[in-house]
């Protein structure tokens, strides 16, 4: 009759920037695969902690996210998801 | 002199050849402020993510190129009044690519999603932050 405490699969990983470290993605606004990663299913830019990103690299992020936008890589709206 | 990379999109019902003489010309202004082409990728025609100027698709060049920095204005200028040209952007590199640009083979991309297709299954909207996580 022992309580059993629920478990989640396990202690929680810690999420890291994936900008930052060893093996660090490049920020390039021509790689939309890469960017399509960081925003919602309606397009907008998620916030930096739901991925732990650095500011800085937020920022960069940001940047690449509203040039692929301009040149219409993304779109500025997905109103069909 | 400094690197840069110039992207423009030209409009939809545009030849092979009227694009690559828009090409030659920026890479001819380049050369001719004495700057130097490091290469030159079209990307084809890709459909654009909205419409821009009724038009639905277009044609993608990127141009490298490194060159002096007030010769920029100028040839941001002849883009703009260039009317088969729909938009164009200029960024300035640290360093130039090594390889060739991640959109040319983004269909044998990795990082597709874990969804078929066809499965009828639909991704709810923060699926894509938590696959990101």
């Amino acid at each position: 009759m022992a309580y059993e405490k629920k478990s989640f699969g396990g202690p929680r990983r810690k999420k890291t920037c994936p900008f930052t470290g060893p093996n660090a993605q490049t920020i390039d606004w021509k790689n939309v695969n890469m960017l399509g990663r960081y925003v919602s299913g309606s397009g907008k830019i998620a916030a930096a902690r739901m991925n732990a990103i650095k500011p800085a690299k937020q920022r960069e992020l940001t940047r690449a996210i509203k040039r692929a936008r301009f040149m219409a890589l993304m779109p500025f709206v997905r109103e069909d998801a | 002199m400094a690197n840069y990379e110039t992207v423009f999109i030209g409009r939809q019902d545009l030849s092979e050849a009227q694009v690559k003489d828009i090409t030659d010309n920026i890479s001819k202004y380049v050369t001719t402020s004495k700057g130097k082409v490091n290469k030159t990728e079209n990307w084809g025609l890709r459909t654009l993510a909205y419409r821009i100027n009724k038009n639905r698709k277009g044609h993608y060049v990127l141009v490298e190129f490194s060159c002096e920095t007030d010769k920029i204005a100028e040839l941001e200028r002849q883009l703009r009044l260039n009317e088969d040209v729909l938009r164009y952007v200029t960024v300035r590199l640290e360093e130039f690519a090594t390889e060739q640009s991640a959109i040319l083979n983004a269909s044998s991309s990795d990082d597709r999603p874990h969804y078929k297709k066809d499965s009828g299954y639909r991704p709810r909207s923060n699926d894509k932050d938590r696959e990101a996580a």
